[in-house]
């Protein structure tokens, strides 16, 4: 059953095209999920999950960046 | 006759982003090798003009050569009765613009603080992508137009790449986002880049080939003065 208590949470509004809210709509019938709010709410966690797994920490190291300087200079972009 | 002109698109990306639009059927690498480095302004203005214009601009110096502006005479598009060229260096690129972007590399790199060049990489990519969204609408509506020549110039992958070709994921967006413009196009037309991108740690530098792709016509691998030839034939 659908939890209808929203009072302790915080939503926000996005807008979809519709054919894809039509896609996930037929998928939803295949699947255990409730509603396209459920489904989408969980593809998004899962790929933000992804995403938050696969970003590397940015790491600048000194030597890459008088290396990137040099190249920039010879390309004509920094004086 | 459309073009899709993507500064720095990289071959690799292509193939690792699986940009199936982008590759069209037929695509591969460009032969630059003539030239001595893989500069922009060189490299777009010898693709229109048919010939190699590397000693004649860089006789300009490093700071006027970002103001080349060949004459229409001078180029391929004069072979079109209703051309449309958007933002393309060497003919009509937007200077104010593009100074900008030129303006934040500098102060980025000779800020010696993390936390203001962090700001500063932020304002370089803001103004790159608002550039990007402008160029896209501007694009579309000229594929909607009555124009028999449209070339449509994307500097986003080069100007997003210098300071942040090691962020996977930005690169990522940034490539899907190209093949959708090319999905978009409803005719024939052709993909090229003036140089690739590769790997200095986080930043990018050129890479030594473009990448190019048709529908209809494999092309091996031809230099970037042969466009002038397979476009006007």
């Amino acid at each position: 059953m659908k939890d209808t208590n929203i009072m302790s949470e915080e939503y926000g509004e996005i807008r979809i095209q519709k054919d894809l809210i039509t896609k996930i709509e037929t998928r939803v019938k295949e699947t255990g999920f409730e509603s396209v709010e459920e489904y989408v709410t969980f593809v998004l966690e899962e790929v933000m999950k992804e995403i938050e797994e696969e970003e590397p920490e940015e790491v600048f190291s000194e030597e890459d960046e008088e290396k990137v300087k040099e190249r920039l200079r010879a390309l004509g972009y920094l004086d | 006759m459309i073009i899709l002109a993507i500064d720095a698109l990289e071959y690799t990306l292509v193939e690792e982003f699986k940009c199936n639009n982008l590759k069209q059927t037929f695509y591969g690498r460009t032969d630059i090798s003539e030239f001595s480095e893989p500069r922009t302004m060189v490299l777009w203005s010898s693709f229109m003009s048919g010939k190699n214009m590397e000693a004649k601009i860089l006789a300009k110096g490093n700071k006027e050569m970002w103001n080349t502006q060949l004459d229409l005479e001078e180029t391929f598009f004069r072979y079109y009765d209703n051309p449309k060229i958007i933002d393309l260096p060497g003919f009509n690129y937007e200077k104010e613009h593009h100074d900008m972007e030129r303006m934040l590399l500098k102060k980025y790199f000779e800020s010696n603080s993390e936390d203001e060049k962090n700001t500063i990489k932020k304002e370089y990519n803001n103004h790159s992508f608002d550039h990007h969204k402008k160029i896209k609408q501007e694009f579309q509506n000229a594929l909607n137009g009555s124009h028999d020549f449209v070339l449509g110039y994307f500097s986003v992958a080069d100007v997003i790449g210098h300071l942040n070709f090691g962020n996977r994921i930005m690169m990522k967006m940034i490539y899907k986002d190209l093949d959708e413009i090319a999905g978009s196009i409803n005719e024939s037309f052709i993909v090229l880049s003036d140089h690739g991108m590769e790997n200095i740690g986080m930043f990018g530098d050129h890479s030594n080939y473009g990448f190019w792709s048709t529908g209809s016509m494999d092309l091996g691998t031809p230099k970037i003065t042969d466009f002038f030839n397979i476009i006007t034939k």
